[in-house]
């Protein structure tokens, strides 16, 4: 196996794969599903609402593509931090962690004020079939950065007890996973809610 | 599974490509075309790069690329059985 998805000194198991790494991608996959029930039931219940807002005008893209561009840098600074360690870069490893910590953080304060901006204008989870749609699909997604950043803040602290080194780097690779899978359900929501939304 | 190439991936180039694939998109819908056909191929590209390369995909076991896909597969039959339960809403609203 190459050293950029690593090989980590484990207990043998049947598959010769670690069981973490098999977990958090079975997750992966169930969430695939899931969140692509949330995106379909979106698209199906916007057009239908009967009374507004609606979102073709409620919908702001200059901020949320301003979000968009936050967690995709996030996303490379996750996978700067796990190569870091890659080489054995712990000082590199905390610093790109924090960084993708706070661009996570940046990212759920952009949406908190995506998300008053619409109670204000009257959506919310109860408005009508957009407003329940898009905040049960947008709000999930927000929880999976808001846990993703709580991970984060583990594996660093981890990291900082020395518990993670060139050969025992796991935590970062699983926590990567995760949040570069949060990150792609973000690219299709940009898309699908936001641009396509007229 | 043992990749053939052992050197990095292209991280700072795969970023500077969503980036640019982003932009694209919202040029996209200032400009008089239609949207879908341009959008969303853009978009699923942009995924496609970041479970290959960020994710590791192309580089690591074949087992996680099967896991990833049964989860497409799934995801996939979810879009048909909406598309069969709401067509005529669902053409209408994404046109």
């Amino acid at each position: 196996m190459s050293d950029i998805a690593a090989e980590h000194p484990i207990e043998p198991t049947s598959l010769g794969i670690d069981n973490r790494k098999l977990v958090v991608w079975t997750f992966i996959a169930s969430e695939v599903m899931f969140f692509t029930g949330l995106i379909v039931t979106y698209i199906v219940m916007r057009g239908r609402s009967t009374t507004g807002p609606y979102p073709e005008e409620a919908l702001s893209v200059p901020l949320v593509a301003i979000n968009t561009f936050i967690l995709l840098s996030s996303s490379f600074t996750m996978v700067t931090a796990l190569s870091a360690i890659q080489r054995g870069d712990a000082r590199g490893l905390r610093r790109w962690l924090i960084a993708t910590a706070v661009l996570g953080l940046l990212f759920l304060s952009g949406q908190a004020v995506e998300f008053t901006t619409l109670f204000n204008d009257g959506a919310s989870l109860s408005s009508n079939l957009f407003g329940a749609t898009f905040f049960t699909l947008t709000g999930f997604h927000g929880m999976h950065v808001f846990v993703g950043v709580i991970w984060i803040a583990f594996v660093l602290a981890r990291a900082f007890r020395g518990g993670v080194t060139k050969d025992n780097h796991l935590a970062v690779e699983l926590v990567g996973l995760y949040w570069h899978f949060v990150d792609i359900v973000w690219i299709i929501i940009f898309t699908v809610v936001y641009l396509l939304r007229m | 599974m043992e990749s053939e190439q052992q050197s990095k991936p292209n991280y700072l180039g795969v970023f500077a490509a969503l980036v640019v694939l982003t932009a694209t998109e919202v040029a996209v819908t200032y400009l008089p075309v239609p949207r879908l056909p341009i959008l969303i191929p853009l978009s699923i590209t942009k995924a496609v790069l970041v479970v290959l390369f960020y994710m590791h995909l192309k580089y690591d076991r074949r087992l996680f690329s099967g896991l990833f896909l049964i989860g497409v597969f799934g995801a996939l039959a979810v879009i048909l059985s909406f598309v069969l339960l709401f067509q005529p809403p669902l053409l209408d609203v994404a046109k």
